[in-house]
């Protein structure tokens, strides 16, 4: 499974706070999809002018399938999985860093988007540049400068199988058939 | 193996698990509360599955948003009373009735030694002062623990936190939890888990022992936990009559990493300041700080001896004119308690608002919400910019005893001042 996208580059411990104030938390209809969605899109990261470790015209230009690139600790906090929702929602289709949270790191796999600790990832990507992940090789490439990484995911053996799935909801209804 | 290792070996049905091994584990205890409850459940229905796996091992507490602000959190609030009926949940806890989900899962006897927990709250690992693995989840994995009872865990190598020798009051478990943090950093514990051992561990009260389960999550950590000793089942005894086995880790356990402390360590009553947990300085570094509002309470510091302590403070004086002082147990029992050693009266004598047992403004929920370049000194967990209100706001966080006395003065103070003998 080959994920190619537009890097922004995001700072260091970017919180669940940040990428979804708590003001949200209880707007938008769950029990409406696209309502929902919408909701969620636009309600997160809404102080990023504030914000050092987000780029300021991240939220005016981010695009479907492009994917940030983080320094460590990202997504720290809480369990509030509109902090992941959010990012999917505006078009983020992976997140690259080099340390991400637990309950973040989760939360963003199980909405069929990858989420990919690799320390020291962070250096070798500028906002703009064009990066590939192969989830099932394990490796990155920056298309930019050439250089290829390698990782190593700890996740259940399942897991791109559920990315490939649409996430873990889908995964689970389609075990029943 | 640590006693961390010997939970998720033994809820996996394995003989040996091994830090960074994939695992999956049967769930004791589920929570979910009202600010992702309703997200859960409709998760659940995605699922097309009729019932839960097992009722009786799910807990709901409405904490976060009530008394209902507002329409949505009312509806979203409705919607969860209405699962519940549904699904024949016997412990509901409405608001007041239980009060902040962390605290009600110790408090009722919810969680016992040597199970498994799982939230959807981060700071689910409080519960791990009774020797649980405790530990938070988003709501799409709750919505199939409700339907599987399973979940997979990645096992976490244990990080031993040694603290020897005694706190001298009123340097609380507070200050040593914010000073371990300093050391710790915000992501020292990413996939750890935080085992606190030692004398001050030991000889510390059961609920200053919550103070340093419930910030774990603080360094990253998955879990936070505490070897179950007598002043645990004292506890249990009274809130519980399920059996239960006290787990340890064995004498020979592998630690990640053991890092030690010693109480004498801790000079001043520690202040994190904004915008992390782990920016720990000492108190008299930034006193006379001004604030606009001194919050006392949440899941970190809402319990009966964070309001005693903050009451010997405030008795007989009154909180600072310009200075928004609010006092909120962290559950309906606390508030009991408190009644009746009249720490009620004297936080509303000294010109204090108590609030209803609530998560309050440990986060920009349902009051003591903060405007823009407001300061705010509490007790809650987590001080990042824009948490509890306007982004440009600022939080320290600090031990009921420091924020009791910067309410007084309106500013950050010193509280050794208040212990001095006559």
């Amino acid at each position: 499974m080959e994920l190619k996208g537009r890097v922004w580059k995001f700072g260091k411990d970017v919180d669940t706070d940040e990428l979804f104030a708590g003001r949200f938390i209880m707007g938008g209809d769950e029990t409406n999809q696209s309502q929902y969605q919408e909701f969620i899109a636009r309600s997160g990261l809404s102080d990023v002018g504030h914000r050092e470790n987000v780029p300021r015209d991240f939220l005016t230009k981010v695009e479907k399938g492009d994917i940030i690139v983080a320094e460590e600790n990202f997504g720290i906090g809480s369990s509030r999985q509109q902090a992941a929702e959010t990012l999917k929602f505006k078009g983020v289709q992976a997140v690259v860093a080099d340390s991400i949270h637990r309950i973040f790191f989760r939360n963003f796999w199980n909405l069929g988007c990858p989420a990919i600790d690799l320390p020291g990832i962070s250096a070798e990507f500028e906002t703009g540049h064009e990066i590939v992940i192969n989830l099932r090789q394990g490796t990155i490439k920056n298309l930019n400068t050439g250089k290829e990484f390698e990782f190593r995911l700890i996740i259940p053996s399942w897991f791109i199988d559920m990315v490939e799935a649409g996430g873990l909801i889908p995964y689970h209804k389609s075990l029943k058939a | 193996m640590t006693l961390v290792e010997k939970i998720l070996a033994k809820k996996a049905g394995k003989k040996v698990v091994r830090p960074d091994e994939i695992v999956e584990v049967s769930v004791d205890r589920a929570m979910i509360h009202d600010a992702l409850g309703a997200h859960t459940i409709a998760k659940f229905r995605e699922l097309g599955v009729e019932k839960v796996w097992d009722p009786a091992r799910i807990v709901v507490v409405l904490d976060h948003y009530v008394p209902n602000k507002d329409i949505d959190t009312a509806k979203k609030c409705l919607n969860i009373k209405k699962f519940v009926i549904e699904q024949g949940i016997e412990n509901y806890y409405e608001v007041g009735k239980g009060g902040i989900a962390h605290q009600v899962l110790v408090e009722k006897g919810h969680v016992l030694p040597g199970t498994t927990l799982v939230g959807v709250d981060s700071h689910t690992t409080t519960s791990g002062v009774v020797g649980a693995f405790a530990t938070g989840i988003g709501v799409d994995e709750m919505a199939v623990v409700f339907k599987t009872g399973r979940l997979w865990e990645r096992v976490p190598g244990t990080i031993r936190i040694n603290v020897e020798g005694k706190l001298l009051s009123p340097i609380m478990s507070k200050d040593l939890m914010l000073f371990i943090l300093k050391r710790l950093g915000v992501s020292g514990a990413l996939f750890k888990s935080l085992q606190y051992t030692g004398s001050t561990i030991s000889q510390m009260s059961f609920e200053s022992r919550m103070v340093l389960t419930n910030m774990a999550i603080e360094s990253g950590a998955t879990n936070g936990i505490i070897e179950p000793d007598q002043k645990v089942v004292d506890f249990l005894k009274a809130r519980t009559d399920h059996s239960f086995e006290l787990i340890q880790g064995d004498r020979d356990a592998e630690y990640a990493e053991t890092l030690e402390f010693h109480a004498d360590d801790i000079k001043e009553p520690m202040v994190a300041v904004p915008p992390k947990p782990s920016n720990a300085v000492g108190v008299t570094e930034v006193e006379g700080t001004r604030i606009d509002q001194a919050f006392i309470g949440s899941c970190t510091n809402g319990r009966l001896e964070d309001l005693k302590i903050a009451a010997r403070i405030l008795k007989g004086r009154k909180v600072d004119k310009f200075t928004k002082v609010i006092v909120i147990p962290a559950s309906q029992e606390v508030f009991k308690s408190a009644l009746a050693e009249g720490l009620i009266a004297t936080f509303v004598e000294a010109g204090a608002v108590v609030g209803p047992p609530t998560c309050g403004p440990c986060m920009e929920a349902h009051m003591g919400i903060l405007g823009p370049g407001e300061v705010c000194i509490s007790t809650a967990n987590r001080n990042f910019q824009g948490r509890v209100g306007d982004v440009t706001a600022k939080i320290y966080l600090a031990s009921p005893a420091t924020v009791a006395a910067s309410a007084l003065k309106g500013k950050i103070s010193d509280p050794r001042e208040f212990f001095r003998e006559a």
